[in-house]
């Protein structure tokens, strides 16, 4: 569970065929199909009709799929994209514990009625008849991107099993919070470590990077993007959204843990005189390395 | 609800009459009688009797006029605060939700009594100790009266903390952002700022105050207070847009009612994003932009009338 690889999630307008094609080549674990702020109003329907096919597209080279819903619309998003390949949605702007159960609820029930479960990540899609189990509810990842998610957080996360990562979502767009004399986003480190302890402490991922003001609601260059990953990875994420096709090899290779790294880990894990902590974060550093390349040797396959 | 335009709060002993007396013609927002700290236990009686007096020579410039009472007795301090023209109350160093519920409760009856609309009277309840952190979210949802809530970051913080201020390093981290967090999930204004370096601790320097407001206003804060009148035009300069800014934008907004109109939800004008976040901030500023500009015409022309008023029965 800790050990699931999803280190870049790319945010991708369903009804933009340019952008779609960019985010399938872009190497992302994670693909977010969306219905929500970068799609305009007017084009809503046509969106949700891309949906299902650009699921299998997404999959077929190799990126785990979620659609970001908007909460106003959930129905109609919810129909769109439960499919076959699926792996859940994205829900910003939910503020109330019962919104989420009212999405868990509304997931099952397309669930259940057209036979989906969740994949594993790349392998063979089980059919609807054989055995589910919990692994196979669709997930659903929370953003918290307003003040009053946040502050529940623990609440609105322990409202549905299907939660299983949290972020902040595009909290620097929907809070409004700016740069700083510092180069920091204002807020940002508060809510990025109250994020990390609350997800840690609901038995949740926390998905963030380390974003600062040459960001802006998660768009950054390729090496910023490298930076908040690699100061994200060492505040406890191991995974961010972000908005352009050019950012997911940078999150990538940002939290995933260097050569130098590993060297390092192999030596403490056998190290006689390290300590049992140093030689259990050396192991999970390890593990976690392990899942990173049998993520990038099941997407190059693909 | 017109906005409140609260850039420059100037702070004084209400006691001190040379204070008070030019007090008006300082040009701040607000003014902030104090019957606190400021005043000595000797002079607590005395500042309770000053008072009605100063919140009226407060108005001369068109100033909103605020109290800060003791904890220690609020009744006696509301019953000498609580009256027309004065628009909020500040609770001091602020621990339990209880406190305000006790202050609403007689501000209530005391606007009943003295023919103030209910609810005019706001409370601000400071928050200056950890206890009052730890209890800030019971605190800042304790009454309606409570609109704007900022975070402990001041003398008294970091006494509690045992603290040793201007250091230059941000020993508030945590308040700022906790205070800052239940302002927003309460939907509240939150006031407050952004961390910056200050190892003198002057509360005389203009440049730094002008520096600090920009920057404050920049990331989204729209108000200040002070200690010395020096402080207070650099506040009322610092946190109102340029007109560059209004201009820019305009631009913003334009571009992206064409956009819109295309169906469109993102572009750029000068290698930066509009989209529709960026068009509601453009809306805020310019709004905001106009707040100030009624603010100070409003201020101006009280302040003149008063003069020609003093003219008058002077001469």
């Amino acid at each position: 569970m800790r050990n699931r690889v999803q280190r870049s999630w790319l945010i991708a307008p369903a009804n933009d065929a340019a952008r779609l094609a960019a985010a399938a080549d872009s190497g992302a674990d994670v693909v977010v199909l969306d219905l929500q702020d970068t799609v305009h109003e007017t084009k809503k329907h046509e969106a949700r009709a891309g949906v299902k096919d650009a699921i299998s597209e997404m999959r077929a080279h190799g990126s785990e799929v979620y659609v970001r819903c908007d909460p106003e619309l959930l129905y109609a998003d919810f129909a769109a994209s439960v499919w076959r390949g699926l792996h859940g949605v994205v829900l910003p702007g939910l503020t109330t514990a019962d919104q989420v159960r009212e999405a868990d609820r509304l997931l099952g029930e397309f669930e259940a009625s057209r036979g989906v479960v969740r994949p594993p990540p790349l392998d063979e899609i089980l059919e609807a008849d054989d055995p589910r189990g919990p692994d196979q509810a669709l997930e659903i990842h929370l953003c918290l991107d307003t003040g009053r998610a946040n502050w529940d957080a623990e609440d609105l996360i322990s409202a549905s099993d299907r939660v299983r990562s949290v972020s902040l979502g595009r909290a620097d767009l929907t809070m409004d919070l700016r740069e700083e004399p510092s180069g920091d986003l204002h807020l940002l480190p508060y809510l990025n470590q109250r994020l990390i302890i609350v997800a840690n402490a609901c038995g949740v991922r926390p998905v963030g990077a380390w974003w600062r003001a040459t960001s802006r609601g998660l768009a950054a260059s390729p090496a910023d993007t490298l930076r908040a990953a690699v100061d994200g990875r060492r505040a406890g994420f191991r995974g961010a959204l972000c908005m352009r096709a050019d950012q997911p090899r940078a999150l990538n290779e940002g939290f995933t843990p260097t050569d130098d790294e590993i060297a390092q880990a192999k030596a403490a894990a056998s190290d006689p005189d390290a300590s049992a902590d140093q030689r259990a974060i050396a192991l999970d550093t390890l593990a976690w390395a392990e899942a990173c390349e049998a993520r990038d040797n099941l997407k190059a396959a693909s | 609800m017109t906005r409140r335009v609260r850039r420059s709060g100037l702070m004084m002993p209400v006691n001190t009459e040379r204070f008070v007396n030019s007090s008006w013609l300082r040009h701040s927002d607000s003014l902030d009688y104090d019957l606190e700290d400021s005043v000595p236990q000797s002079e607590k009686d005395n500042a309770r009797a000053v008072l009605p007096n100063a919140i009226q020579i407060g108005q001369k410039g068109g100033a909103e006029v605020s109290v800060r009472i003791n904890v220690a007795y609020p009744e006696a301090d509301l019953e000498a605060a609580v009256r027309p023209g004065v628009s909020r109350i500040s609770h001091p160093k602020t621990e339990h939700a209880e406190q305000i519920r006790r202050v609403d409760a007689i501000i209530t009856r005391l606007e009943r009594e003295r023919g103030i609309r209910p609810g005019t009277i706001e409370v601000n309840a400071m928050i200056e100790t950890t206890l009052g952190v730890a209890n800030s979210y019971e605190i800042a949802s304790s009454s309606p009266r409570v609109r704007t809530f900022s975070p402990g970051t001041g003398y008294d913080m970091s006494m509690d903390m045992g603290l040793e201020m201007f250091v230059g390093f941000d020993q508030f981290f945590y308040n700022r952002g906790e205070g800052e967090l239940i302002a927003m999930a309460l939907g509240q204004n939150r006031a407050g700022g952004v961390y910056m370096s200050d190892t003198s601790g002057s509360v005389t320097d203009g440049d730094r105050t002008l520096e600090q407001a920009i920057a404050n206003r920049k990331a989204g804060f729209r108000s200040g207070g002070g200690l010395h009148p020096n402080v207070v035009q650099p506040q009322n300069i610092g946190l109102t847009p340029t007109p560059e800014e209004v201009d820019r934008a305009r631009r913003v907004l334009a571009l992206f009612d064409q956009i819109d109109a295309r169906g469109e939800v993102e572009t750029d004008l000068d290698g930066e994003a509009v989209d529709a976040y960026e068009a509601a901030r453009a809306r805020e500023l310019i709004e905001w932009a106009a707040a100030c500009a009624r603010r100070d015409a409003e201020k101006a022309a009280k302040r003149a009338a008063s003069l020609a008023a003093e003219e008058a029965a002077g001469g």
